[in-house]
This record gives structure tokens, C-alpha cells and sequence, in this order.
């Protein structure tokens, strides 16, 4: 059944984004802990209680605080030389981290914002026990901003420098269990203005641009988890339903119009917080009293941003990533979607390397880190950090010499990730990769059809297993066709 | 305080703190609440709240426009209005603000932190406490614990009298922690005979956050001040967890970590009690601790805060110690090991002996104190020829378990009530409040 199309501009689709970006840093923002994140197992983990804080709104926001934190428990589990007493608010945070807020400006000068000339950090109320202190620490470091957007406009109304909170581990009932190695590595945030007039998928590329501008840095860190971007959705007649925390960019698109066909089947759209499901459905979560509430952090001093300093980072801004992207694709020779692919991949500099030494052709090379790599470490459970930089040249240097054929590389990472000790070289002699000229192939071909009834399909797939990784899958099928006949 | 030049442009415009205000610069505009200036920033930079909470220093320089957009509401709370019904079952526990905010209203508007004393107040922010008793509550002063004198201390020990006298089963005093087990030991000495427990609490993490070890302490608190325990005591988180607080003895207590929520811990003894947070229920460790009996109070605040507390350490000077200690009726020296300090009985040329200044001291009437640094452990003046030197000049400590800071109130509570070397060696060789043990269990420490 053909899905009805939405006409979005004719709802009124109203987005904004929040896009929340790691930074890479030796260093987490407030104390000298790690920022790796590659303990495994806790060393032990404390118990904690919170309780609301009363405020000048009165009586009925402080009970409804304490209904909500009555019998929760929040477990926070510690990790060696990632969490430390500052991290479990044992400690006052020590100075800004000055490498982080380097960064962040950076972030804010390529969005075009203004730098405040004193840089105050917040305590930002938050009760889920996602912070031992029961705030977050962020400060506002850039405002009113702006990037282009298809010869448009695009707002950007802040960028924050903050610290991430800590990873939920798992919740039952009014037990929660956090991992405080991810509490107070820096993360910048950015938000935009109403974005209207554009498609779902016009926002997520919006949301790619902006993701991309933090890389060009070259401080963000990467994987999964490391950019986590909030949408809010309104059509007209709804109210704005915010939806938090999603991790998957390209489910973006799909989350707004889900979110805009669940407003439109909807008498009357609530205003309301959602969380994200895997799947890019939302659920509805209970809005926690006390957000957004914010009052100076007065354990950290104030930070002066001299002028001299901002117009040093400004001359020293990293390439814009457009113009690395134009480069990409015309140097090596790349599509759209493989260079935007390649320049979001945590292997770009090692592709760059190897193309400039090797000369093997970019796209095979980033097709390798894009898909290969990734489907040898997914679906074959490949050990792949075991093969090196030096494997790789190696790999792709036969390549360039026409040694082998592409379809020879898994073959060879496989083999490297178990022996690697080993060089591609001698990968091609055990594997017997060595490529196949055409009189062989047609002599495997015809033993292949001695058989008879075969049909094309079982005898591609028939003549494929003898010959795998020794010559490329459209001259096989080419030549059995031929031979066919 | 901003700059004189802002403080002179904000008065021309008639603006004021928490008053809506554009701030137009050559090249930005912003408009947001105007905030005070916190001691640590920069004084010619005007701080706004932005609409999204964020606060931001804008530079003051020349052209800087500043205009009214509206004016802010005053800044003020309305007291919590919570009137908690007299329970004639539960005891009444009346709490006491001595400085140390142990309870605080934010205003998010322009993020001021107010301190709140009133038992609406607690109630508002601790409901439980009214499960446990019938709160009453007042201010004292308000005062950072390293302000305090022992004329603070006479305060608090007449006040508690009152509040005795008013009928309160037990009384809990908030108080900063810094300098708390100072005045917990100086009303072990001073409030004698005491029929109810006198319950001291602080809090080491601030107020205003919602992890604050406050809560678990103030509530652990109350359930002390109404428990069986009639003595002066320190009521503070047990571990790093909001799981259970110790109730320890209040010339036995210490300080040992500068912001941690166990920092207190009892020396040489175990804690009289473990409270169990969530549960409430008490698990006494100890039983030596006076019962709650109807008896009449007696207020001894006869102090003399004019002794002195001199930390010894390789290569200190005799002639600094002696007229250091002149200044002082009497020192307290936190002495190395079981109780030393330098004697110098091998004729080391380096070497400098403390003898015949401690010596002088001590024969022209200035009492020589000793506690251990290491804190933990017992004084023991036979060990060592060092120690056996010094016993014989009469440096007065040999055996006591005291910390350094309990000795120093001791000497303080000692030598208010007598002047001559053999009076104060008697009573401050003799058990008053439980500073001396006799006996160290083995669990004590570890």
C-alpha cells in the first residue's frame, strides 16, 4: 500500500533542534578524570537519595518534586581513573577545563556566534539522578549565531559547553543505576531557532550540518552515544512536543513524521516530553518538575573571554567542512554519499593517508572502512581492531598493482584480524587470491554447466564459491551468461 | 558590587537588581534580569540573565547603552505557611540555627540561595521530620563555623538551657562543619547533668542541591535528639552513601575530610549509635552513654580562650615555641607519636631540643598540653626516652587519648576554672565528658 504523502509546509511543520556533541578532551570538563570510557567493571558503586529543594514557587512544586524522589534510589557505579570525588559530588569541581572551552568557542565561532565577554557557568536543576549533584553544570558561550542552509538562514540561538550526565545502566522500579564514568566529560550544545518551511529530512540534514561543523574540530569524540540530538515537532493547531535523546541521526527524518502523524490523528496535541525507542517511535515521559531551572554555580569563577583570544581562535578556525566535503569528493573522486559517508567516519584520516600513498582508487578504499569493516566486525564478529595501519597499506598497495581484485579484501582483513602477525602478501598466497584471468574462469565455468538443468542463478552461485575474492562478481555473472547460451 | 562606573549608570537609570534591562553594544543587543555581582567576577562586567537561564557578563565600555525595560519584582520569600498539627504522642524537638545552612530556598528568578530557618521551613523542605516529632525551631545567629569564639558556645549553652526549660525532649543544633566537633566538645564540658540529648548537625555539601547530604543528616538528627541518648553529640552521614548516619560522642569527634559526607568520625571510640536513613531505626553500638532521666541542667561556661595549639614538626625552634607559648595561659602541643617532640638526647649537631624552653614554660606557670597528631591512638610517655623526659618536666597528657582539638577546649574549659599547675594537671588528667578513655576497643579504628 503506497503511504499517503505529507505535505509538510501545507502543516505547518515547525522543528527545533538541540544537538548535544562529546568533545574529545584528556581531560573531563570540572576535575582531571579520564574521558575514555573504556572501563568495563565498576571497582563499587554508592547509594544516593535526592530531595526536592524548595523555591520561591512554593509549596505545590515541592511536593510534587518529593513524590517524584520519595523511594528512588539512584546507584552510581565507579570506574577506576574515570570517576573521581568530584564525580560523585564528594568534591567541589576544580577550574573550567581550558582545552574544552577552547573547543566549544571554536564550535561557536563557525556558527557565527557572538562570545560573551564573561563566561558565567550555571547549575541547571536536574532530578532524574543523572547528576550526582543534582545539577548540571553548563554555561552559555556563544548566542545568536547563524549558518546557511541552501542559500537560507538557519538560527542558531546558543552554543553551551557542559557536562554530560551520567549513563542510565538500567531502571527497576524505583532503583536506578548510573555509571558515573560518563558524568562530567565535556559536551557542547547547540541549539537552533524554529526551523519552518522545511521537510523532516531537510532537518535531519540540518542536524548532519551542524554535527559535521563540531567535527571539523577535530576534538568530538565518536561512535554511538557521542551526538545525541533533541527535536521538538509542532504542526499547526499542536502544541510543541519535545522528543529527547536520539542517537541514530538517520532516524531523525522518520521520528518527525512519525511525531507529525501522531499530532494529526490527535484531537489535540498536549505539550509533552518524549523519549526515543529504537525503532524511531516515541513514548510519552512523565515531565519532570524543576527543569530549565538554573542559578550560578558559584564553586567555579567566572571566566573572562579577552577579545585578543577570540580573534586568535577566529584565524585559527579548522576547515569548514563544505569545503572538505568538495574535497573529498573531487580528489578522490568520491559520490555525495560516499564522501559524506567517509567524512563523518571515524577512519577519514587513515582513508586520506592510504589513498595518497597507495593511489588505490578512493571509492574501493572507502567503501572498505564504510561497509567491509563494518559488516566483517558486525556480522562475522571480526576482531578487527587487531588489523593495523600498516596491514591496510599493504592491502591497498596490492590493490593499486592490480594484485587482486576488491573482492579479495574481506578475505584478507579476515585472515590479518587472526594472524596478525601476518602481511597481506602472504594472505594472498595462503588465501590462493591471487586474481583469475578469464581463460580460467571459463574453464571453472564449464565444469560448473557440465551438470545439467542448471539454472543461472545456482550456477552464478555455483561458480561464485570456487572462485570468491579471486575476480569481480560482475564478470562471473557475465561470462556465465555467455557461457549459457 | 560592580564597578564605580556601572554602579553610577545603573543609579542614573534608576536600575535596579532583578530589573528587566537591554544592554546594546556596538554590535549586540541583549535584554535579560540584572544579577548582583558575586564577589568572584569581574566588576566592570554587567551580569543579565538571558530568557533561556543562562547568566552572561557583558563588558562595560564606552557607547555601552543600558535601558529599563521593566522593572523587576522585588526579591523576597513569603515564610512557608505549613502548620504541622502537635502530635501529643511524639516527642518535641526543638531545632536551632547556629549558622551552617542546613536548609535554603533558591530563587531561581535571579538565583539567590536564602538560608531557611523557620520549622515551616524544615517542614517544607524535610516532610519526614514531622513523622519523627514535633518540631519547633529558631535561628540563633548565622555564622560560618571558622567565625566562631567560645562566646558562641556560652550562647549556644544558655539557649539550650532555655529551650530545656521550654520543655524540648532533645535539641538538635545546625551548625558549619568546619569547626563543629570544637563546639561539640566545648558543651560536652559545659552543659553538665544534661537530661535530653543535644544533637549537633551540619552539612558538608551544600543545601541548595538536591543530593545534599543534608536531608539524611537533619533527619538522622531528629531521630537522635529523640532518642535515649542524653549527651552532647555529632549526628553526620556514615559512608559516601545516603545510607546511615553515626551518632558520635562529642569530645571523641573529628574532622578528617574537607568536603566529603563522612568526614566525621569518632576517635579512639566507636560512634554511640548507627541510624539507619530510609528505616530510621537506631542500632546502638555502645551502651555507656547517659540514659534521658528527668534531671536539672548545669550550665559551667567558665572558659579562658586564651590558650594556644602548636603543631610540632622537625626542625622547630624552641625559642618560636617559648614565645608563642608566652603569649597563652597555657598550649597544647599535637605532638609526634605516642607524644613527642624533639629532645635531642644524642647531641645530634643539628638537632634542637624542646626541653628546657617546655621546661621554663612549665615552671612559670604555662601548662604544656600534649595530644597525638597521628589522632588516632593513645599518648603513652613510657615508650620512649623522649616521652620519659618530657613526663618528668611535667608536660601534662601521658596515657590520654584526646584529640588535639578536645585537648585545647579542655585546657580552655580547665583553666577557666583554675590557675595553679597542680589543679589544672589533676583535672585535666581526670574524665569529664568522656574525653579520656580508658580502654581502646579494637574496631575503633580501621
Amino acid at each position: 500500500m503506497a503511504e499517503e504523502k505529507i505535505n509538510f509546509s501545507k502543516l505547518r511543520l515547525r522543528c527545533g533542534l538541540e544537538i548535544h556533541q562529546q568533545l574529545d578532551t584528556a581531560e573531563k570538563l570540572f576535575c582531571s578524570c579520564s574521558t575514555g570510557m573504556r572501563e568495563k567493571d565498576s571497582i563499587k558503586s554508592i547509594k544516593r537519595k535526592q530531595h526536592p529543594v524548595a523555591s520561591e514557587l512554593g509549596e505545590v512544586d515541592v511536593a510534587a518534586q518529593y513524590e517524584y524522589l520519595r523511594n528512588r534510589i539512584f546507584n552510581y557505579q565507579i570506574f577506576r581513573n574515570e570517576t573521581c570525588m568530584v564525580d560523585t559530588d564528594e568534591e567541589p569541581p576544580h577550574s573550567l577545563n581550558m582545552e574544552a572551552l577552547q573547543i566549544a568557542l571554536q564550535v561557536a565561532l563557525m556558527l557565527n556566534c557572538e562570545i560573551p565577554n564573561e563566561i558565567n557557568v550555571m547549575r541547571k536543576i536536574v532530578i532524574d539522578g543523572s547528576n550526582t549533584s543534582g545539577f548540571q553544570r553548563t554555561a552559555v558561550i556563544g548566542l545568536d549565531g547563524h549558518m546557511s542552509y541552501k542559500g537560507k538562514n538557519i538560527e542558531i540561538t546558543h552554543v553551551s559547553l557542559e557536562e554530560d550526565a551520567a549513563a542510565i545502566v538500567k531502571e527497576e522500579g524505583e532503583n536506578v543505576t548510573y555509571r558515573l564514568n560518563r558524568l562530567g566529560v565535556p559536551l557542547v550544545e547547540i541549539g537552533t531557532g524554529i526551523l519552518e518551511g522545511y521537510t523532516p529530512e531537510e532537518v535531519q540534514d540540518i542536524a548532519f550540518n551542524i554535527g559535521m561543523i563540531c567535527r571539523s574540530t577535530e576534538k568530538t569524540k565518536r561512535g554511538i552515544g557521542t551526538i545525541r540530538q533533541d527535536v521538538n515537532v509542532s504542526i499547526r493547531g499542536g502544541k510543541r512536543v519535545e522528543m529527547k535523546g536520539v542517537q541514530e541521526l538517520n532516524l531523525l527524518s522518520k521520528i518527525i513524521e512519525i511525531e507529525v502523524k501522531r499530532q494529526m490523528s490527535l484531537p489535540k496535541a498536549e505539550e509533552e516530553v518524549r523519549a526515543v525507542n529504537e525503532d524511531g517511535t516515541t513514548k510519552y515521559t512523565r515531565p519532570l518538575p524543576g527543569s530549565a531551572r538554573m542559578y550560578p554555580e558559584t564553586d567555579i569563577q567566572p571566566i573572562v573571554v579577552q577579545n585578543e583570544f577570540v580573534e586568535k581562535l577566529k584565524k585559527e578556525l579548522p576547515e569548514p567542512w563544505m569545503k572538505k566535503l568538495a574535497r573529498l569528493k573531487s580528489k578522490y573522486n568520491l559520490s555525495e554519499d560516499l564522501a559524506r559517508q567517509i567524512i563523518r567516519s571515524e577512519h577519514l584520516e587513515l582513508f586520506e593517508k592510504i589513498v595518497e600513498k597507495t593511489k588505490a582508487p578512493g571509492a574501493t578504499v572507502a567503501n572498505t572502512f564504510i561497509s567491509t569493516v563494518k559488516d566483517l566486525e558486525k556480522r562475522e564478529k571480526v576482531n578487527i581492531k587487531r588489523v593495523r595501519e600498516e596491514h591496510y597499506i599493504d592491502i591497498f598497495e596490492n590493490i593499486a598493482k592490480k594484485k587482486i581484485v576488491k573482492e579479495a579484501i574481506p578475505e584478507i582483513i579476515k585472515f590479518l584480524a587472526e594472524k596478525p602477525g601476518e602481511t597481506a602478501t602472504s594472505a594472498i598466497k595462503e588465501l590462493n587470491l591471487e586474481p583469475l584471468d578469464l581463460v580460467e574462469l571459463k574453464k571453472i565455468i564449464e565444469e560448473v554447466l557440465a551438470r545439467p538443468g542448471l539454472l543461472y542463478e545456482k550456477a552464478v552461485g555455483l561458480v561464485m564459491s570456487k572462485v570468491r575474492g579471486k575476480i569481480e562478481a560482475e564478470v562471473v555473472m557475465e561470462q556465465v551468461k555467455k557461457l549459457m547460451k | 558590587m560592580y564597578s564605580p562606573e556601572i554602579e553610577s549608570l545603573l543609579k542614573s537609570k534608576n536600575i535596579k537588581i532583578g530589573d528587566r534591562i537591554r544592554i546594546a553594544k556596538k554590535d549586540s543587543v541583549h535584554e535579560g534580569l540584572l544579577m548582583p555581582r558575586i564577589e568572584l567576577g569581574d566588576p566592570s562586567s554587567v551580569v543579565i540573565k538571558l530568557d533561556n537561564g543562562y547568566n552572561i557578563g557583558i563588558k562595560f565600555e564606552k557607547g555601552l547603552n543600558i535601558k529599563l525595560v521593566e522593572r523587576g519584582k522585588p526579591i523576597r520569600f513569603l515564610p512557608a505557611k505549613i502548620v504541622a498539627k502537635k502530635d501529643e504522642e511524639k516527642p518535641t524537638v526543638s531545632i536551632l540555627g547556629c549558622g551552617g545552612t542546613i536548609a535554603s530556598r533558591i530563587e531561581y528568578r535571579t538565583g539567590a540561595v536564602f538560608p531557611a530557618f523557620s520549622p515551616a521551613d524544615l517542614i517544607l523542605s524535610f516532610p519526614e521530620i514531622k513523622n519523627i516529632a514535633n518540631i519547633r525551631g529558631r535561628k540563633l545567629f548565622d555564622l560560618w563555623s571558622e567565625d566562631f569564639t567560645s562566646e558562641h558556645w556560652k550562647i549556644i549553652a544558655h539557649e539550650v538551657e532555655k529551650e530545656i526549660k521550654a520543655k524540648a525532649d532533645g535539641i538538635v543544633l545546625m551548625h558549619g562543619t568546619d569547626t563543629l566537633h570544637y563546639t561539640s566538645a566545648a558543651l560536652s564540658f559545659m552543659l553538665q547533668n544534661l537530661p535530653v540529648p543535644v544533637v549537633l548537625v551540619g552539612a558538608q555539601r551544600s543545601s541548595d542541591r538536591g543530593s545534599s547530604d543534608n536531608a539524611a543528616n537533619l533527619i538522622c538528627s531528629t531521630v537522635t535528639a529523640a532518642s535515649d541518648i542524653s549527651e552532647v553529640t555529632v549526628c553526620m552521614h556514615g559512608s559516601s552513601s545516603d545510607d546511615f548516619c553515626f551518632v558520635h560522642q562529642g569530645t571523641k569527634v573529628r574532622k578528617l575530610h574537607t568536603s566529603a559526607r563522612d568526614a566525621f568520625r569518632s576517635m579512639n571510640v566507636l560512634p554511640y549509635a548507627k541510624i539507619n536513613y530510609p528505616s530510621k531505626v537506631i542500632e546502638y553500638l555502645r551502651t555507656d552513654y547517659k540514659k534521658r532521666e528527668n534531671r536539672s541542667l548545669k550550665i559551667d561556661d567558665k572558659i579562658n580562650e586564651n590558650i594556644g595549639l602548636i603543631y610540632a614538626y622537625p626542625g622547630i625552634k624552641p625559642e618560636n615555641v617559648e614565645s608563642m607559648a608566652r603569649m597563652y595561659d597555657g598550649i597544647v602541643i599535637a605532638a609526634t607519636g605516642l607524644g613527642h617532640v624533639s629532645t635531642n638526647p644524642s647531641n645530634d649537631k643539628f638537632a634542637r631540643s624542646l626541653i628546657p624552653a617546655l621546661k621554663d614554660l612549665i615552671n612559670s606557670g604555662v601548662p604544656v598540653v600534649f595530644a597525638p597528631q597521628a589522632i588516632n591512638g593513645r599518648l603513652n610517655l613510657n615508650v620512649y626516652s623522649a616521652g620519659r623526659m618530657l613526663n618528668e618536666i611535667g608536660v601534662i597528657g601521658h596515657g590520654c587519648d584526646w584529640t588535639p582539638e578536645t585537648a585545647l577546649v579542655k585546657l580552655m574549659f580547665v583553666t577557666g576554672h583554675v590557675k595553679e599547675m597542680d589543679k589544672i594537671r589533676e583535672m585535666m588528667l581526670t574524665n569529664i565528658a568522656g574525653e579520656i578513655g580508658k580502654r581502646t576497643e579494637v574496631e575503633s579504628f580501621g
